[in-house]
């Protein structure tokens, strides 16, 4: 092949090459805009969504109506943005196509099987060979076809906007958003506040809740921080008619009177802790001098005493007393709670401990009378149960001198109520194997290595073997052989170390004898 | 003497590579008539013979594969020699030995007498029923086309082929071939079943008093200047390049390696592999008429070039990925020069 006609196929594919690379970067570009839609789409949310923000300032702000707002302009920079995102990635995409990939592409297209590209290495040998040459010939024909050829598209024509579509309507309604918004404006601050708080919702309410705490009953926080109550000091009692002890809860006040079938007042009065309380007072103990003004300060609960007797304040002053408590506890049902050792030794040891703890007692106790028609004596009043064993004695145990068949259950059987409450159900052990040996345990020592003394054993010639070549005698004797021998000792014996007769087993010769 | 063909000349080329192709089909056709069907492996066995690569052949028994071996050293007119591997085979049985025997005179002197292995095409069937003692005794003769024995060092005749044949079941009592020797191999091409209607050219052929006598369609002479066109075609850079690529693919942790390459093989194809590409794509390029090899024609016979030197780990085993799957993975995964564009979007 001449030099001009070398030149000319180097043009030819020069053209090739251009024509190639020229049609993969444009699918290259419209690659990468379809690759875009989904952003677009995005952007096209954005200026309705910061148009209908301006406008939440500016009603917020108190400006007037319709200030930075025009339905033209939002319009059309809403779609002008996605437009010049659009345009810019097409400009700025430019995809680098190496010479090679374009004929390889051209090849691939025209089905050439690479001689383009073949051929254009070819052309560049300085010295090429036959086959070489040929090789160049052969791909004239499709070098011409190339120049004209279109590749094969390979871009896909779905285009994927995923989740990218929902920016849509986002932008419809930001878009109605703003224009509602900029036709709204406060006309004063106290308007404003009250419809910032209908529109904002809890935030303008939280403000005003302080002073709503402030004036709030006594009776609404006094749950929130009641030993705050008590550790205030000597508090004025309930008959020195102090504030809070007069404000009765509404629901307290709508409880009195209530009673159920079966409740009686006595056995109300039994139940109420002022009975137990009556009890120091009884065995000469001041009940003054009982840190009992702290409980009375606390706001007075629903209790069957104050249904009775609509007049609060006066009931209040008359329940510190002891022989009120004392006279409540003599009317009970438990007629030894009184003088049982158990509830002075509670009431003396903690003398406190009423204060803190009878306030869930109280509505316990209501709600256990209320269940149980005032009939069945209450379990929690910390009163020794009484007994209700009319043995004379269990075993060794001396009989008790007030068993009289009534009350709750005895004391050993009201320790068990914990454990009554384990399920009786017995359920087998679900894991089957067999027990093993228990814990394994491996101890590791350090030990340190020590140097044992030994003499060096030198190899030596031991020379050959002396003895007779055969074979070895066994020093196992067979059975037959072993009880000749056994029976041959014991006659040796019985004959006094007398030489006894040839023993007569048959196969036995002079040979095999143990004396050989 | 072999007469080297001039090939600087496109003309000169064109011939040569007319030649080739009509020597090809000549043998191709004269081997046809004896065994049916099986053209890829027909094919491949004669690219081994013109590359001069050696061909393990696999496949149950009864499909022909002696009878291929054997009908192309009668339609090449080469000295043909078959040996029947056993367990108790032994290196000497098959190289050669030297023997006893009575001179003229009446003395007696050693005497060296070759084995099966000197000759022209050996069969080596069922090559994997010998211990790996004989087996490595056909490593020097397949990579340096010599043996030795003793102080004697025999310098085998061009063209020497080996054949070698193993069956795929009944692994029982057998040597599989160390890596190491497989390597060695060219093409490893497995021999399928026959399709229906060769079937009834087998049946009617081989059931019938009709005898088939192969004539020689060419000879050792024109073998060797066929090998010579072939290795005189054309390589273009890109074509190595993506010979290289693929060889490499096959190798775990290269930086063409596809993940499955990275989990399921343990041992990828060596230099061998891509000097076995280049040189089976000639065969094909010629073959397409074409001067010069393309990607193409690398993949269509990197499975046969491949498959054997590719060798997976348990992991492949246990979840039933053999080497086929690996080199078809490798062979899709690695870009071509025809992707164009799309090659350089890939990582």
């Amino acid at each position: 092949m001449s030099s001009a006609g070398i030149e000319n196929l180097n043009q030819a594919i020069d053209a090739v090459a251009e024509n190639a690379s020229s049609q993969i970067a444009a699918d290259e570009r419209q690659r990468a805009v379809r690759g875009q839609v989904g952003t677009t789409i995005v952007l096209l949310a954005v200026v309705p969504v910061v148009a209908a923000l301006w406008q939440l300032v500016r009603w917020a702000a108190g400006l007037p109506a319709g200030v930075g707002f025009s339905w033209v302009w939002c319009i059309a920079l809403s779609v002008a943005l996605p437009v010049a995102w659009l345009a810019v990635k097409a400009l700025t995409s430019r995809a680098e196509v190496d010479r090679l990939q374009a004929l390889g592409a051209m090849d691939a297209t025209l089905g050439s099987s690479e001689r383009v590209v073949t051929a254009d290495q070819f052309l560049q040998t300085s010295s090429p060979d036959g086959f070489m040459r040929a090789a160049v010939e052969d791909a004239e024909s499709w070098i011409e076809q190339g120049r004209q050829a279109r590749l094969k598209s390979r871009i896909s024509t779905r285009i994927r906007t995923g989740a990218a579509l929902l920016a849509v309507p986002v932008a419809i309604l930001a878009l109605a958003a703003a224009g509602w918004l900029a036709g709204m404006t406060r006309t004063s601050p106290v308007e404003a506040s009250t419809k910032t708080a209908a529109i904002v919702g809890p935030g303008p309410v939280a403000t005003t809740a302080p002073k709503e705490t402030v004036k709030r009953p006594f009776a609404a926080e006094r749950p929130e921080n009641p030993p705050t109550v008590r550790k205030a000091g000597p508090q004025p009692s309930s008959s020195q008619g102090s504030t809070p002890a007069n404000i009765t809860p509404e629901g307290a006040k709508e409880s009195q009177g209530e009673l159920t079938d079966g409740e009686t007042s006595s056995s109300q009065q039994s139940s109420n802790p002022s009975s137990a309380q009556g009890a120091p007072s009884s065995q000469g103990q001041p009940s003054l001098a009982q840190p009992q003004t702290p409980r009375k300060a606390t706001p007075p609960k629903p209790r069957n005493n104050d249904r009775k007797k609509p007049d609060r304040p006066r009931k209040r002053s008359e329940e510190p007393s002891g022989a009120t408590a004392g006279q409540g506890s003599s009317r009970g049902s438990n007629n030894n709670a009184a003088s049982s050792d158990w509830s002075a030794r509670s009431e003396m040891s903690r003398p406190d401990d009423e204060s803190v703890a009878d306030e869930e007692d109280v509505d316990d106790e209501d709600e256990e009378q209320k269940s149980r028609g005032g009939v069945q004596p209450n379990l929690r009043d910390r009163r020794e149960p009484v007994n209700r064993d009319l043995q004379i004695g269990f075993g060794n145990a001396p009989p008790k001198a007030d068993s009289n068949g009534r009350g709750g259950p005895s004391g050993q059987k009201k320790s068990r109520g914990v454990a009554s409450l384990v399920l009786g159900v017995p359920i087998p052990d679900r894991i089957t194997g067999q027990p093993n040996r228990g814990r394994i345990r491996v101890t590791q020592h350090r030990i340190t290595p020590q140097v044992e003394q030994a003499d060096p054993v030198l190899a030596e010639d031991r020379g050959r073997r002396q003895g007779k070549v055969g074979p070895v005698h066994h020093p196992d004797f067979s059975p037959w052989l072993q009880n000749l021998v056994r029976r041959y000792f014991l006659q040796r014996r019985q004959s006094n170390l007398s030489l006894p007769d040839q023993p007569q087993t048959s196969g036995l010769t002079e040979s095999d004898s143990p004396k050989s | 003497m072999t007469s080297t063909p001039m090939l600087d000349d496109p003309a000169a080329v064109r011939q040569a590579a007319a030649e080739f192709n009509q020597i090809h089909d000549a043998v191709r056709t004269e081997v046809a008539r004896m065994m049916v069907g099986q053209e890829p492996v027909v094919d491949g066995v004669l690219a081994a013979l013109f590359i001069g690569g050696h061909v393990l052949l696999e496949g149950v028994p009864g499909l022909g594969k002696t009878l291929l071996v054997s009908s192309l050293g009668k339609a090449i007119d080469l000295s043909f020699s078959r040996i029947q591997f056993t367990p108790d085979m032994m290196p000497a049985d098959i190289r050669g030995t030297n023997v006893l025997t009575e001179s003229e005179t009446g003395g007696t002197k050693l005497e060296f007498q070759a084995g099966p292995l000197v000759a022209n095409l050996v069969l080596a069937d069922e090559i994997n029923r010998a211990t790996p003692r004989t087996q490595s005794a056909l490593l020097e003769s397949m990579q340096e086309k010599q043996i030795s024995v003793g102080t004697r060092t025999i310098i085998l005749e061009e063209p020497y082929c080996v054949m070698a044949t193993q069956n795929p079941v009944e692994q029982e009592g057998t040597y599989p071939l160390p890596e190491a020797q497989l390597d060695r191999f060219l093409f490893k091409l497995v021999v399928p079943y026959p399709a229906e209607e060769d079937y009834r050219t087998i049946l009617r052929r081989t059931t019938s008093n009709e005898a088939i006598e192969l004539k020689a369609v060419s000879n050792a002479e024109t073998v060797l200047r066929m090998r010579h066109v072939v290795r005189a075609v054309a390589v273009p850079e890109h074509v190595e390049s993506e010979a290289i690529r693929l060889v490499m693919a096959t190798q775990p942790n290269s930086p063409y390696s596809p993940s499955m390459v990275n989990e399921m093989v343990s041992l990828g194809a060596s230099p061998r592999g891509v000097q076995s590409l280049i040189l089976a794509g000639k065969v094909r390029a010629l073959r397409q008429g074409r001067f010069a090899v393309a990607g193409e024609d690398l993949r269509a016979v990197a499975m046969d070039v491949l498959r054997h030197r590719v060798l997976v780990n348990f992991h492949a085993l246990s979840d039933g990925i053999t080497s086929d799957d690996v080199v078809s993975e490798v062979v899709r995964k690695v870009p071509s020069v025809g992707d164009g564009a799309k090659s350089t979007k890939s990582p």
